[in-house]
């Protein structure tokens, strides 16, 4: 017990010099079995039929108001849990609350009274793993078909054996599900997979009443490709970087890339070279302004309805900062630009004619900006149509664990490059944007401002990259041929990617691959939120609100 | 005189044979210079028009500017399979597309299109423009009636709330020039339209959409959503309900369909250029030397081109809004438009 009384605006366990989990643990008394050390923070492990008082203890005693991740896996004993905890006031403060359960009875209390963005991550759990949630109000698969036969990130399942369904199980499992119950006059359609606003493969099942939303429920996992196995099959080294850029692959690319680079660096204890940062850093923010370029312009199709000239303009400013990714990377869309303790290389020759571009394009982003400003945000018919619609209120945000522009555009000031650096950040002068509207406009609104700051923030490394010493430029640091991290390492780090926080969770079992890869995707978390958004609204104001989220399905899939 | 009269004159042709022999000549000139003109829109100038907005190319590889694109295009769209849904309510769901392009083509009888290309000129002649342009919305709830599908259904509830907010302050407002023109007769209108209104030094063509504005930009808003162009191409909303009405159509019926959407909106220009823009007419005396088919031509072009703008430029406004605007904004202006109208007409002597 620590004998300072704690000030009125710190929460249990807070203190200047960070989080006190002596202090946690005093809190929760006697629901901590033991503590864990994860490189990240602390893991306490609690009872599998607690999980709920827990949860609601940290997050209203300790300020624990962000779930980030729900890791599930299978040890040879038992299976577990994770629940990665952390505050949107300060994402450096974590904690993660691990729930083992036996390998017999995989049952765990379900956590979506505390924090309702778990009843997704709760239900890719059981669909991969296998854990089964006690309470869950909504315990069905998620990624995978409604008729898989077996857990394919459970330790006995049989990879070869092939998914041949019975056709008693096969007859349309969907089918009462589209009944409306009662005598209301209402009626069920299926939006997507197919379909011109889904932005990808995904499935909305809706329930309409004439022109309202009453009910809307994300179908997702068209496009699952099991990334999370492939990268537990890949080497730490070299292989699993790849893969990153295909998660949210609309130009995301580094900035996913920096999700695993800085997971498995803090993971293996590896320094990268500052001038490799300011690579980065750039290259990523190039990445973030072409993503919320695309963004802006399929909420604007969404909105118009056509392939019309904001569309169009976006794509065309977008092919020049592609073009100057070309230059970097080689690559136009999955870069593969990043390596554990650096990246692949250096700067195009000749420099000062790269950076001359680099210039170019920053001050042309501002120029465009007004123009996109005028077309869309000053449009009095787009205000009609997205002011005050598809409302996000800032507790619900939370409670749904968005982040990103989503979040920001909800007034949360949340966002990881300035709350949890890393990279050249903490060196660079840059405003995080928020906007306190929580409908539709602000969030456009603050991916249009987002790429100002971006455009800031590329020119300030370009700066700091003309003024490089020559014989400082190191692109790598040293790393090891084979990185086996110790056995039972566990880690969760994230990034600010283009749609929010990406987080990594890695366990290493002393091979040169990782035991457990789990990937937290922000557009999973944050497309949840839909339903808040949607429910009451018009058609067309859900398909804005849809635009408004700016999923990847590669990234929400996986 | 009439374009049948002219043509049976010129064969020489009198009696009941000559009237059916004219009228049936006469028509199929009509029709296939309106087809012509819907062909040249669909696959060729809408995209170019688009690609100008948005600052891309289009076509460019066949013929000049591309437009030879027409060619392999109309076979691509009539070569397709016409796959028929199951469960569709057929003949209602072969019949739709059909009465949507003749619906359209209908309403070109009575418009004087110049050079003496004009088939009929009845005494009702705005009254039978208007409600052979009506008939299209039959064919959309026919459309989304009968195609099974949710998307279609819901395409076709929308064309209904559409047309009737917007049909009532249309006809409101062209009757506004009917109390100016003081005919229904097409002919009549358009030779309202010849006098030269005199404002101290220039003189201005009395054109009625330069003598009354007011009632000339309802008229245009009003025909927007009258054809179903953004802002309110609510009925089919791509991004919403997939395709609305026509979601179920492929192949022959799509064209038609597609081809009624244009015939349309060049059948709304047509109303617009006759009774706002003098019909035929050349803005000033000077230019009488081209022909008045020319101008009539340029003119609905011209009001294709805009709602080829508003298609760049404007989005899409919810349903909701869009029977607000129609029932409250512009019924009441369109009656305060006409009420104004009569009792300037009525005051001022003509």
């Amino acid at each position: 017990m620590s004998l300072q009384t704690p000030s009125p605006d710190l929460d249990v366990g807070e203190t200047p010099e960070g989080l006190d989990f002596d202090a946690l643990a005093d809190l929760l008394d006697e629901h901590v079995l033991e503590r864990e050390q994860h490189i990240n923070t602390e893991g306490f492990v609690v009872r599998p039929d607690e999980v709920e008082t827990v949860l609601a203890t940290l997050k209203r005693e300790a300020g624990f108001d962000h779930c980030s991740c729900v890791t599930a896996q299978q040890y040879q004993d038992r299976y577990e849990s994770i629940y990665h905890l952390k505050k949107y006031k300060d994402p450096t403060q974590e904690l993660s609350i691990v729930v083992p359960t036996p390998s017999d009875a995989p049952l765990s209390q379900s956590a979506t009274s505390v924090y309702e963005t778990t009843n997704w991550h709760e239900r890719e759990a059981y669909d991969l793993v296998g854990i089964e949630y006690d309470d869950h109000s909504d315990l069905r698969r998620i990624l995978l078909p409604e008729t898989w036969q077996g857990h394919p990130l459970g330790l006995d399942y049989n990879q070869k054996k092939p998914q041949v369904v019975p056709l008693r199980e096969h007859a349309n499992p969907v089918e009462e599900k589209t009944k409306v119950p009662g005598e209301s006059d209402t009626m069920f359609v299926n939006i997507g997979p197919h379909h011109p606003a889904t932005h990808g493969v995904l499935h909305l099942k809706t329930v309409l009443d004439g022109e309202q939303v009453v009910d809307v429920d994300p179908d997702i996992g068209y496009l699952h490709r099991c990334e999370e196995q492939m990268c537990q099959q890949s080497t730490y080294r070299h292989q699993i970087m790849p893969y990153p850029d295909r998660w949210d692959y609309i130009s995301a690319g580094i900035l996913n890339e920096w999700a695993y680079a800085r997971t498995a660096e803090t993971m293996a204890d590896i320094e990268v070279p500052e001038y490799a940062q300011i690579l980065r850093t750039m290259s990523a923010e190039m990445c973030r302004i072409a993503a919320h370029l695309l963004a802006i312009g399929t909420f604007a199709l969404d909105i118009y309805g056509d392939f019309t000239a904001i569309f169009m303009y976006a794509i065309t400013d977008r092919e020049r900062v592609q073009n100057l990714l070309e230059d970097l990377t080689g690559q136009r869309l999955m870069f593969n630009y990043l390596r554990l303790g650096g990246t692949a290389w250096d700067l195009p020759e000749p420099r000062d004619q790269y950076f001359e571009k680099v210039r170019e394009f920053c001050s042309y982003i501002p120029e465009r900006l007004e123009e996109y400003h005028n077309l869309l945000s000053s449009n009095e018919l787009f205000q009609m149509r997205v002011m005050d619609t598809g409302i996000l209120p800032p507790e619900e945000a939370k409670n749904y664990g968005c982040t990103g522009p989503v979040a920001r555009g909800s007034g949360v000031d949340y966002d990881l490059r300035r709350d949890d650096p890393y990279g050249y950040y903490p060196e660079l002068d840059f405003d995080v944007i928020t906007d306190d509207g929580c409908d539709n406009f602000s969030r456009a609104l603050v991916r249009l401002e987002e790429m100002r700051e971006s455009a800031k923030i590329i020119e300030q490394c370009v700066d700091a990259l003309e003024d490089y010493p020559e014989d400082e430029r190191e692109i790598q640091a040293n790393v090891p041929r084979t990185l086996k991290p110790d056995p039972d390492t566990e880690i969760y780090k994230a990034v600010e990617a283009a749609k929010g926080e990406l987080g990594i969770y890695m366990r290493a079992d002393g091979t040169d691959k990782p035991a457990r890869f789990k990937i937290r995707s922000p557009a999973f978390s944050n497309l949840q939120s839909l339903e808040i958004m949607a429910e009451g609204e018009y058609v067309p104001d859900m398909i804005a609100a849809l635009g408004s989220l700016d999923i990847v399905l590669g990234e929400v899939d996986r | 005189m009439t374009l049948p009269e002219t043509i049976s004159g010129l064969l020489g042709i009198e009696g009941l044979a000559g009237t059916i022999i004219g009228s049936f000549l006469g028509a199929a000139l009509v029709g296939t210079i309106m087809l012509a003109n819907a062909a040249l829109a669909g696959p060729w100038a809408k995209r170019k028009i688009t690609a100008a907005f948005t600052d891309r190319i289009s076509v460019n590889k066949f013929g000049p500017g591309g437009i030879g694109i027409i060619i392999p295009d109309s076979v691509r769209l009539l070569s397709k399979e016409l796959i028929v849904p199951e469960g569709v309510d057929r003949p209602a769901w072969d019949i739709a597309p059909i009465v949507m392009v003749f619906s359209a083509l209908l309403g070109f009888a009575v418009i004087p299109m110049g050079s003496g290309i004009h088939l009929a000129d009845p005494s009702v002649g705005l009254i039978f423009a208007f409600a052979a342009a009506s008939i299209a919305s039959i064919s959309l709830v026919m459309a989304g009636y009968s195609s099974n599908n949710k998307y279609s259904f819901l395409g076709g509830l929308r064309a209904v709330a559409q047309n009737l907010a917007y049909e009532i302050p249309l006809i409101l407002t062209g009757l506004s020039v009917v109390l100016f023109a003081g005919s229904l007769q097409m002919g009549e209108i358009v030779a309202a339209q010849q006098e030269t209104l005199v404002l101290g030094p220039i003189g201005i063509p009395a054109w009625f959409g330069l003598v009354n504005p007011f009632a000339f930009v309802l008229f245009m808003i009003a025909n927007v959503a009258e054809v179903g162009r953004n802002p309110f191409d609510i009925p089919e909303a791509p991004t919403e309900i997939v395709a609305g009405f026509q979601t179920e159509y492929s192949s022959v019926y799509f064209v038609l369909l597609y081809l009624g959407e244009f015939v349309h909106i060049f059948f709304g220009g047509a109303l617009i250029a006759t009774i706002f823009l003098g019909g035929p007419a050349a803005p000033i005396a000077a230019l009488s030397i081209i022909p008045g088919f020319v101008w009539f031509l340029i003119k609905i072009w011209g009001v294709f081109l805009f709602t080829q703008w508003l298609r760049s430029a404007v989005p899409r406004v919810r349903i909701d809004q869009l029977i607000e605007i129609g029932w409250k904004g512009m019924l009441v202006l369109s009656i305060a438009n006409l009420f104004l109208t009569a009792i300037i007409v009525g005051v001022l002597p003509s």
